[in-house]
């Protein structure tokens, strides 16, 4: 009685962990936004990436600016492996001249969005910048969360996104999926 | 027998100061000590010397959770990078007046660094003039001090926790509230037990 008790218990344990390995990935629906010259960008565009990675920032927020750096570099070292880098901006009071010049200035060589209304923040349940969703072609989420655990480098123990962006690009299943994105609340229209 | 008289008096005279300047002593040192680093004696107001933004671990949160002494807490996680969360100052400052301070107490985390207290929270503490309790959170990386406020918390700022007087969590927001918004759940609270 006592061994098939045990025996149930462990198919149920493998069972539900196999369920957890298949449950199947959030979808983003596909958008389009403009950038600051008025160019429209849908995720569609990005179909042959290997990875899509969606960041919310902010021009005025002293977190967000803290990784404008680290931005620069993350682009530089995973574009040519086939990454699409893609900047949102959602806050409502950041106007488009402000986040070109922004862009400009912090040589940001992505594309920043406006995200008039913060449609798509709403869509993702965006709530800080900077905040990161990394996307299959599929456009289904593979890691949401923060760049790294801290927004001064010299203190960074982890660098989530990297990590997450490694493990893609090996052809491997991201392991930590999830953290807690830490900044500035999105400044939504109301 | 006169003689043996006054110096028994004098004899319990004197014993009943010493007891009285141990007593006395006691007390005063217990009104010190109560609740260490949380209750630390302090000036109410920053524009007086005495008035300090002291730091605040996972030990000293629970703490300063769980020693209520009767008193409702009204818990917000606020940074001077947070303009919602500097909008929010004037209703917490005219929250801690409205309440009797021995029913409810308004406490601040700033959740900037430790080492920004001159630079960034003491000169906005000063202007604002709070009335309050404001510590600085001092923990190794945000998401330590995300989850030790609340697990299903995302980080996003301001955040405000009110705690019964026994230190149990009975609310928890996200986002700027109103005076009123805050004043119908403290009452909710205080109410309710």
């Amino acid at each position: 009685m006592a061994r098939r008790a045990l025996v149930v218990l462990t198919a149920a344990v493998v069972l539900s962990s196999i369920l957890r390995a298949d449950e199947p990935k959030k979808r983003v629906s596909d958008f389009t936004l403009e950038d600051y010259k008025g160019e429209k960008h849908s995720l569609s565009d990005y179909k042959s990436s290997k990875a899509i990675v969606l960041m919310f920032i902010a021009t005025q927020c002293p977190i967000s600016n803290s990784y404008n750096e680290r931005m620069v570099e993350l682009y530089k070292d995973y574009s040519s492996k086939g990454v699409t880098f893609v900047g949102i901006n959602s806050n409502k009071q950041e106007s488009a001249e402000e986040v070109q010049n922004h862009s400009k200035e912090h040589g940001f060589k992505f594309v920043v969005l406006k995200d008039w209304n913060n449609v798509v923040a709403d869509t993702l349940e965006a709530s800080v910048t900077p905040e990161i969703y990394v996307l299959n072609s599929q456009r289904e989420v593979l890691y949401h969360g923060r760049i790294d655990d801290s927004s001064r480098e010299n203190r960074v123990t982890s660098k989530d996104l990297r990590a997450a962006l490694d493990r893609i690009l090996a052809g491997k299943t991201v392991e930590v999926t999830e953290t807690k994105a830490f900044g500035c609340s999105i400044k939504r229209i109301k | 027998m006169l003689n043996q008289t006054n110096q028994v008096v004098a004899k319990a005279s004197s014993l009943i100061v010493v007891l009285l300047a141990v007593f006395f002593g006691a007390a005063c040192r217990g009104t010190n000590d109560r609740g260490g680093q949380a209750e630390k004696v302090r000036a109410e107001s920053p524009a007086k010397a005495g008035f300090s933004v002291e730091p605040i671990d996972q030990a000293g949160l629970k703490r300063l959770i769980g020693e209520r002494s009767g008193k409702v807490l009204l818990l917000n996680i606020w940074a001077t990078w947070c303009e919602p969360c500097i909008a929010e100052f004037p209703d917490l400052k005219k929250l801690s007046q409205t309440y009797d301070t021995a029913a409810v107490e308004v406490v601040a985390i700033s959740a900037d660094y430790p080492d920004e207290v001159d630079t960034k929270i003491m000169p906005f503490l000063r202007k604002t003039d709070v009335p309050f309790r404001v510590f600085v959170a001092q923990f190794e990386h945000p998401e330590d001090f995300i989850n030790a406020v609340n697990r299903s918390w995302s980080g996003a700022l301001p955040a405000s926790l009110i705690y019964d007087s026994r230190g149990k969590e009975r609310f928890f927001h996200v986002g700027q509230q109103s005076f009123d918004d805050f004043k119908r759940e403290i009452n909710k609270v205080k109410g309710g037990l």
